[in-house]
């Protein structure tokens, strides 16, 4: 199993360095020209020029990878210009490794742009994810228990309508009569917890949360009434019967045991790219996560910032698909990785 | 690059009219002490209390050497960057853009024809911390400017302007950090005492026009700047200072700024809110709902962002909230522009048919309606200094089909004429426009072919190779004078209209007059706003009788404000957005 | 034995007396009547044998005599009568706690009736202790000694290990411990060895046959196979399309089979004792529908000796006299077959 995990993620690096490259490479095959969006609109070619020259572009596409993937290991300075250097040292900026570059659209390090807008997705995702699980799950077993019936197919019907709707209708909408026009929320604002403590951060997190939970929770029903119908035929749960276990000791054990543990790896995964940014949710809802980032930065030509995101994103996804494959192994006693 | 609310990040500062100040408070109170007023009465122009921004677009810089959105640009002038001139708080008219003195005494002394500018500060402006603001804070905040490897995005007039000799089309001076020709510098800006003179390489007599509009003449502390890193870093010179840091699509906080003494300000600013916070990246959309419910907070919001057209009803429909909403003059003309290239459009009947033809009331109705806009007689913003109607476009608003026609069956080319409008597409609004031009046109003559790009727009028809007949632009002017409109948008020489074969510049239609040059030339050279507007107007009428362009519309701003606010008033002095400088609460 | 069945189930003496058990699927074209008037008694200690191919109605019987059809859209009428109460008229609670301590299943496919996510003792620890009030420990204890009962080896480690670590003839053995662990009175083991590899089929028949007579319980065992209850049952219940066709005493069937669909059962039986290549005679045809069955005899369709013009198989209903001892479900007059039937005999043994 350890060598397993070792393997895992020594693999996930690899493909980090692939997708960094791919993003590079990418990014400069698109028709734009990223030194245009640093000048003026009286700007002349030789402006032009000057400004590619002081951000780098003007060097081959692999070697800037190579500064990139050397700033990730020992750091850079920005304008990595030994004159400047030398007669205005106040102007740099030092990037410590890891740097994952420097934006100069947003005058920040790359690092601090993603740290700056991680907690906010990471709390948005988790929030959501609580409540999806919650209710999603939930509200799946009760419609599977009541098969056919009416909170069947209330659930299964509100929750196909729910599916339907884009999320920028239901968040928009929550937005709008909730907090604006019932008034029964506040206006939703990310309020870290060093700054308005637990309870600002959770009254902040409440809608937002909601809205992305929806689409989730809608999805989870569906899912988690299919896993425990299918559970429920199976040949076990007779055997079980057979056994004279009781009602609730069936459901409880053995057929939520083997409804679940396929969730369990739905869940991470959608939890794991969730992660990375919601970027619907937080344009809505103005929240300054990584997917909010992640689309300034695409339609700035922000590369630094798309290549860092990228690699965040693709982080996430692929610490979740390991967290996920080695939970397998724990809950399900048939998977064993060698 | 050029300017368009639709495609470019780099919008513009631009002059409009005050169609609409609320009726609440503003003008003439005294821009009194720093002692907080009586409490108690709703009277107008009360000090204390909190005014929330809220809006949409993330300030780009705040640096004010960077800074070039109109909004941006007025905001930092009535808060936290004081300039040698400003334009008046609370005025209207012809006076709103009329620069006066700021930090400095008066508003310049120009010589030489006005190649040469001297201004001298006031005693007793200061820093938030308490230093005094000194010439050669000036001379370094100019300097910057020239630091165009590191100081990006900005204006770059002073490039142009100022007597720095010029090597491979950039000065030999390249800014602060580096040195690199300083002593030429230092001979083009010079202090003496409090006094600063400029040495221009040519007349510029709107200059103080141009200091009241942009940033880039604004002060910088030397020991503040760290390049770059500066951007949202601001220190303050003005009414107020930022508290803590600007976060940048989330916005910031401004409290008093203790070291800002009112008797050294004559521009007006009533410095009322004890705070004013910014909030970013807000949807269009919620921040108009937003204001619609007036709750809480939002009592005390204003907003720069318009209200969308499918609010329009629960607006007119609601009179409380209708009373709220104003609607003034954008910066923005719409306009379009044959293209001289074009065998079909080198044909003046052509041109003239088009204009004859062109239905600027259905391309409004398409856009938006009244709430959008209203026709355009010029190409230059009805407020700008010495406009004029353009004799050339005040037929009637729907065109003339008929006399289209006939003029274009008069032009020896084959009816229907096939021509091809490109345009900056993909939202409903541009496409419907687009159509209501095209009916027009067809109905006259043309057989119109619709070309929307949604992508790049401006890269793509900067090409003078693009095939196509007639292309829409959108434009503003960076100061009150049409020399920052028709002269850059038609001067061929500046634009590079058959010398670059890469790039017409922002003469899209790849126009070229020597006519039109050498007023250019002439207008460049007048000593005087009032003279130079005459020149650009004659420079304006030869465009016209060309049909260089054909303007569509003047854009309006509709915007909503809280029921909290007082002194409420968007005035061309801050290109038609809130004026911060006469705007407070009621208690 | 004087008759198959009592006409009161009370006096029967039997342990497990079933009268016109009928067994009724709603869908959607119509009622799937899958098991339709069985009747049959089963004394303590026995074994009987219920034979037919999928679809007869066999496994939904057992089924039905657990209860697991409760809370299914299933409708279950007739009657069960076990030590004297009728199963089908008890509470679900009474019946629930008679399930795995007085009957105990075992299933066909071990693999799938096992959980896959708990080790093999917990399942049956599980079992064990729903029925009786005792300690974790204890009830490993005595799971660890059935498990070495039912013959696997090394049982203290087996019993912490999962379903898919046992091959599959242990794992048959485990879901013997398991059925046996509350030594039940009566046994239902469905296809008990269908899953099985045919020497590992034989352990397990053999394994059966020993706990029977160590614990005493009675034993259905449902089969396809009239093979696997040659050696096993008392007495055999033949079924075909949700009836009984033909029961009787085990010897009686094998040697002296009255109904047309036993002699093709019979036939298509594989000998393993035999050195010489038979050709094995599958039954011609498919199983008849249960929601319209044919007229008259079910089985008609399918059979060799039918007459219709003299015997009106296609219309006339046979009868299956429980009161006999040996009754058969065809309307082939009795001397007929019993020459069929003696000849066919001769033919197999000879």
């Amino acid at each position: 199993m350890f060598a397993y995990v070792v393997r895992r993620i020594f693999v996930g690096v690899i493909m980090l360095f692939v997708m960094s490259l791919v993003t590079y490479l990418l990014f400069f095959a698109a028709p734009s020209d990223p030194a245009r969006y640093t000048c003026g609109k009286n700007c002349s070619p030789e402006l032009i020029e000057q400004n590619r020259k002081a951000l780098g572009y003007d060097k081959p596409v692999l070697v800037q990878y190579g500064e990139f993937v050397k700033g990730v290991f020992v750091g850079r300075e920005f304008p990595d210009d030994p004159e400047l250097k030398k007669s205005a040292p106040e102007t740099i900026a030092s990037c410590p490794a890891p740097c994952l570059g420097y934006s100069p659209l947003q005058s920040a390090t790359v690092t601090s742009l993603i740290a700056e807008a991680a907690p906010i997705s990471i709390s948005l995702a988790f929030m959501a994810f609580l409540m999806w699980m919650v209710f999603g799950i939930s509200g799946g077993i009760i419609a599977a228990l009541y098969k056919g019936r009416f909170a069947d197919r209330a659930l299964v019907g509100s929750a196909l309508v729910v599916y339907s709707f884009p999320t920028f209708f239901i968040g928009l909408s929550l937005y709008i009569f909730v907090a604006i026009k019932w008034q029964l929320t506040p206006i939703p604002v990310y309020t870290p917890i060093s700054e308005g403590g637990v309870g600002a951060w959770l009254s902040g997190l409440f809608l937002p949360s909601l809205t992305l939970a929806l689409i989730y929770i809608a999805g989870y029903i569906r899912l988690t009434r299919a896993f425990v119908l299918e559970s429920m035929g199976e040949d076990y749960i007779r055997t079980a019967r057979a056994k004279g276990l009781p009602q609730r000791q069936i459901m409880g054990k053995h057929t939520m045991r083997a409804a679940l543990t396929p969730i369990a790896t739905v869940a991470g995964l959608d939890l794991g790219a969730l992660l990375a940014g919601a970027i619907i949710t937080e344009t809505v809802f103005n929240y300054n996560g990584l997917g909010k980032l992640a689309v300034q930065a695409a339609t700035t030509y922000d590369l630094p910032t798309t290549v860092g995101i990228v690699l965040v994103a693709a982080a996430f996804i692929i610490t979740a698909n390991i967290i996920v494959d080695v939970l397998y192994a724990v809950i399900d006693p048939r998977v064993k990785y060698s | 690059m050029t300017i368009s609310r639709r495609t470019t990040a780099l919008a513009v500062l631009a002059v409009t009219s005050v169609l609409s100040v609320a009726a609440c408070g503003g003008g003439g109170t005294t821009t009194g002490s720093g002692n907080g007023s009586a409490t108690g009465s709703a009277a107008a122009g009360q000090k204390g209390g909190t005014v929330y921004w809220l809006t949409k677009r993330p300030a780009e810089h705040l640096d004010p050497q960077r800074t070039y959105i109109g909004r941006d640009l007025a905001n930092e002038n009535r808060l936290f960057y004081r300039d040698l001139v400003s334009f008046p708080v609370g005025k209207t008219g012809e006076e709103a853009t009329k620069p006066v003195a700021d930090l400095a005494t008066d508003t310049g002394t120009s010589s030489e024809g006005g190649k040469v500018w001297k201004f001298t500060l006031k005693d007793g402006v200061k820093w938030q911390d308490g230093k005094d603001i000194t010439c050669e804070d000036l001379k370094y905040g100019l300097s910057r400017g020239f630091a165009t490897d590191v100081i990006t995005g900005g204006p770059n007039y002073q490039l142009g302007y100022l007597d720095v000799p010029q090597k491979d089309g950039l000065p030999v001076y390249n800014g602060p950090y580096k040195k690199t020709g300083q002593a030429d510098f230092d001979k083009a800006v010079a202090c003496e005492g409090k006094t600063i003179t400029y040495h221009f390489n040519k007349p510029w007599a709107d200059f103080p026009l141009a200091i009241a509009s942009l940033r880039s003449f604004a002060p910088y502390r030397a020991d503040q700047d760290k390049g770059d890193q500066s951007n949202y870093a601001i220190f303050s010179s003005g009414p107020y200072q930022l508290q803590g840091t600007w976060q940048k699509g989330k916005g910031g906080t401004f409290v008093r700024n203790p070291n800002y003494d009112p008797k050294t300000d004559q521009t007006g600013r009533m410095a009322l809110p004890d705070k004013i916070v910014i909030t970013e990246g807000l949807t269009n959309e919620i921040i108009n709902q937003r204001l619609i419910a007036d709750s809480g907070d939002d009592k005390y919001a204003v907003t720069d962002r318009k209200i969308p057209g499918s609010m329009y009803s629960q607006i007119d429909s609601n009179p409380t909230v209708k009373s709220r909403s104003t609607l003034v003059n954008a910066p923005f003309v719409d306009y379009l522009l044959p293209n001289f290239n074009s065998d079909v459009m080198k044909n003046p009947k052509v041109r003239d048919a088009l204009k004859l033809a062109t239905d600027k009331t259905a391309y409004i109705t398409a856009s938006g309606g009244d709430k959008y806009g209203v026709p355009a007689k010029s190409i230059v913003n009805p407020d700008i200094v010495g406009y004029k109607d353009n004799a050339a476009f005040t037929g009637p608003d729907a065109g003339d089909t008929a006399a289209a026609k006939a003029m274009l069956q008069s032009a020896g080319v084959t009816l229907p004429v096939k021509i091809k409008y490109t345009y900056s597409g993909g939202t409903p609004e541009s496409d419907n426009a687009a159509a209501a031009l095209k009916q027009g046109w067809d109905k006259a003559g043309f057989s119109t072919t619709l070309d929307p790009l949604t992508d790049t727009y401006y890269d793509v028809i900067q090409n003078p190779n693009t095939k196509s007949d007639v292309y829409w632009g959108g434009w503003g002017a960076d100061w009150p004078s049409a020399a920052t409109v028709t002269a850059p948008l038609f001067d061929s020489r500046v634009n590079g209209v058959g010398t670059n074969p890469k790039s017409n510049g922002q003469d899209y239609g790849n126009y070229k007059s020597d006519a039109v040059n050498s007023l250019f030339d002439q207008a460049a050279k007048a000593a005087d706003v009032q003279s130079a507007a005459t020149v650009y107007a004659q420079a304006d009428d030869q465009l016209g009788k060309d049909v260089a362009y054909i303007p569509l519309t003047v854009e309006k701003f509709y915007f909503l404000h809280g029921s909290g606010i007082t002194g409420y008033a968007q005035s061309a002095a801050t290109s038609g957005y809130p004026d911060l400088g006469s705007i407070g609460v009621k208690k | 034995m004087s008759r198959w069945a009592s006409a009161d189930p009370a006096s029967s003496g039997a342990l497990l007396s079933v009268r016109d058990l009928k067994v009724t699927f709603p869908t959607e074209d119509g009622l799937v009547k899958a098991v339709d008037g069985l009747t049959f008694d089963l004394r303590a200690g026995e074994t009987i044998g219920i034979v037919g191919e999928s679809g007869s109605g066999k496994s939904v019987t057992s089924q039905a005599i657990m209860g697991l059809h409760r809370g299914t859209r299933a409708m279950v009428e007739g009657q069960i009568v076990f030590d004297g109460r009728d199963l089908i008229k008890i509470v679900d609670e009474d019946l629930r706690r008679m399930r795995g301590r007085d009957i105990a299943m075992i299933f066909q496919d071990p693999l799938s009736a096992l959980h896959p996510y708990y080790t093999v003792g917990n399942q049956i620890v599980e079992a064990y202790r729903v029925h009786n009030d005792v300690t974790k420990a204890a009830a490993r204890t005595h799971v660890i000694e059935m498990l070495d009962r039912v013959g696997i080896p090394n049982p203290q480690k087996r019993v912490d290990q999962y379903p898919h670590e046992f091959s599959g003839g242990m794992r048959q053995r485990a879901m013997i411990a398991m059925a046996l662990v509350n030594s039940p009175r009566l046994i239902i083991a469905d296809e008990p060895t269908t899953a099985l590899d045919v020497t590992v089929q034989a352990q397990i028949l053999n394994l059966l046959v020993d706990l029977q007579k160590e614990f005493g319980s009675a034993i259905i065992i449902i089969t396809h196979d009239l093979g696997v209850v040659a050696e096993l049952a008392d007495s055999i219940m033949v079924m075909f399309a949700g009836k009984a066709v033909e029961g009787g005493e085990a010897e009686e069937i094998f040697y002296e089979a009255m109904h047309p669909y036993t002699w093709g059962l019979l036939q298509s039986m594989p000998r393993i004792d035999s050195e010489k290549k038979e050709r094995l005679v599958p039954i011609a045809g498919n199983p008849p529908s249960l929601i319209n069955p044919p007229p008259g005899c079910a089985f008609h369709p399918r059979c060799a000796f039918r007459d219709d013009a003299r015997l009106g198989c296609s219309s006339v209903i046979p009868e299956f006299d429980i009161s006999t001892e040996h009754p058969a479900r065809c309307l082939i007059p009795e001397g007929e077959r019993r020459a069929i039937s003696q000849a066919k005999t001769k033919t197999r043994t000879a």
